[in-house]
């Protein structure tokens, strides 16, 4: 996992493990990368966020539950609207139909893709969250 | 893109013998090879299969088009290029290349009807609710508040009395 | 011109139906009634739709624009961003009121 604080507020930060599955990668990619957000290695004390981003298909279900069982105590961010609802592919008979059917979501973020400053809006949403 | 393409349709009979022609003519870039689902024209599980060839400096292309009904030879002895081609024509629209490769390409073998054919519907389609059922007096579910009695429009994709065969 | 949300100018709106037709995810969501209105010196009332409600399932949103390409009223049009983030899946089904376009009251 690699932490990232936010440039503009270093308080800020949050652990971030993607599942990078589908176009929305390149979103998230965008915002890790946007100099919005700056690596840090000291152990902070924002929230670990597993960010599934992108398509989930059925059979890939067991895999995303392993990657998100294998990072105890992390939040799940739901990235596009693939991971949450199965977007434009919500009839497509291999595609699940959002990841809150097998796991609780913290953060669902809209888009098709999302903004890349969607993500950094949602990371501040999950520090906050857990500051309260 | 080339600067110049030509479109040929041929018999099934003919498919292999100007396809080896045209690329012993110089057209030896494959492209591609796909399918273009036919049924709602031809009936009879009409699939045209389509072949795209091209000259080395990308100037001249060939389009060469067939219309079957489930076989078809392969070409992959001709251009090996076309064997993920075919095989994933195979699995997409249920096109046999006799004497091909019946490797899957991306799909389970037997999981189903071929995804790209027309007439392979969609369940999830047809037992959802179509918001664009509703009318002006007229609920999602089909429930009438006014007057209104407009026959319901369905959405693309979904067949009328598909659940009823 | 940012692509980033797309709005819904509620009084332009006649009901037409024909951006939920056309939404390939089908998560637009229209509800209206008829009214009959008379217009002084008409000899009969004409029938006009009313729009009750107006939803757009941004879980479903590919953000394609063909509803605004569609609209003969201009009714919805792209506006600017707004990360839409929710810690519930239901909270991203907006309705008239949230779909405003930016900059309105």
């Amino acid at each position: 996992m690699t932490r990232y604080a936010l440039t503009s507020d270093p308080s800020v930060s949050v652990e971030v493990v993607s599942a990078s599955l589908a176009c929305c990668t390149l979103e998230l990619q965008a915002a890790l990368n946007s100099g919005a957000l700056i690596q840090v290695s000291e152990v902070g004390s924002g929230p670990s966020v597993i960010v599934i981003a992108g398509t989930v298909t059925d059979a890939l279900v067991p895999s995303v539950l392993e990657l998100i069982h294998s990072f105890p105590d992390t939040k799940v961010m739901s990235f596009g609207a693939c991971a949450t609802s199965g977007g434009p592919y919500w009839d497509s008979p291999p595609v699940s139909k959002g990841i809150d059917q097998f796991v609780q979501v913290a953060a669902y973020v809209a888009g098709c893709p999302p903004r890349p400053d969607a993500f950094i809006q949602a990371i501040q949403e999950l520090s906050a969250n857990r500051a309260r | 893109m080339p600067k110049s393409s030509t479109w040929e349709k041929v018999e099934p009979a003919d498919w292999r013998s100007t396809i080896e022609e045209l690329r012993d003519r110089g057209f030896i870039f494959f492209d591609f090879l796909t399918g273009v689902d036919q049924e709602n024209v031809d009936g009879n599980n009409a699939c045209e299969v389509v072949a795209h060839l091209a000259t080395k400096d990308l100037s001249d292309s060939h389009f060469i088009s067939t219309q079957v009904s489930g076989e078809l030879p392969s070409i992959t002895d001709l251009i090996p290029a076309a064997q993920w081609y075919e095989r994933e024509c195979t699995e997409m629209f249920g096109i046999k290349f006799i004497g091909g490769s019946t490797k899957p390409l991306l799909r389970h073998e037997n999981l189903g009807r071929p995804p790209l054919r027309k007439s392979t519907v969609l369940a999830a389609r047809v037992l959802t609710p179509w918001p664009g059922g509703a009318e002006p007096e007229i609920k999602e579910d089909g429930s009438k508040v006014g007057n209104a009695s407009r026959r319901r429009q369905r959405p693309p994709g979904v067949p009328e009395n598909w659940l009823k065969q | 011109m940012k692509h980033s949300f797309i709005a819904l100018i509620e009084d332009k709106c006649t009901s037409c139906m024909l951006c939920v037709r056309e939404c390939p995810a089908w998560c637009i969501h229209l509800d209206s009634h008829t009214v009959d209105v008379t217009e002084e010196g008409a000899r009969r009332p004409k029938k006009v739709n009313v729009l009750d409600s107006f939803e757009i399932d941004y879980s479903l949103c590919m953000y394609c624009g063909v509803c605004i390409d569609v609209c003969p009223f201009d009714a919805l049009a792209w506006d600017e961003h707004r990360a839409l983030v929710t810690n519930n899946r239901e909270d991203m089904l907006l309705g008239i009121e949230e779909l405003g376009p930016s900059g309105s009251s």
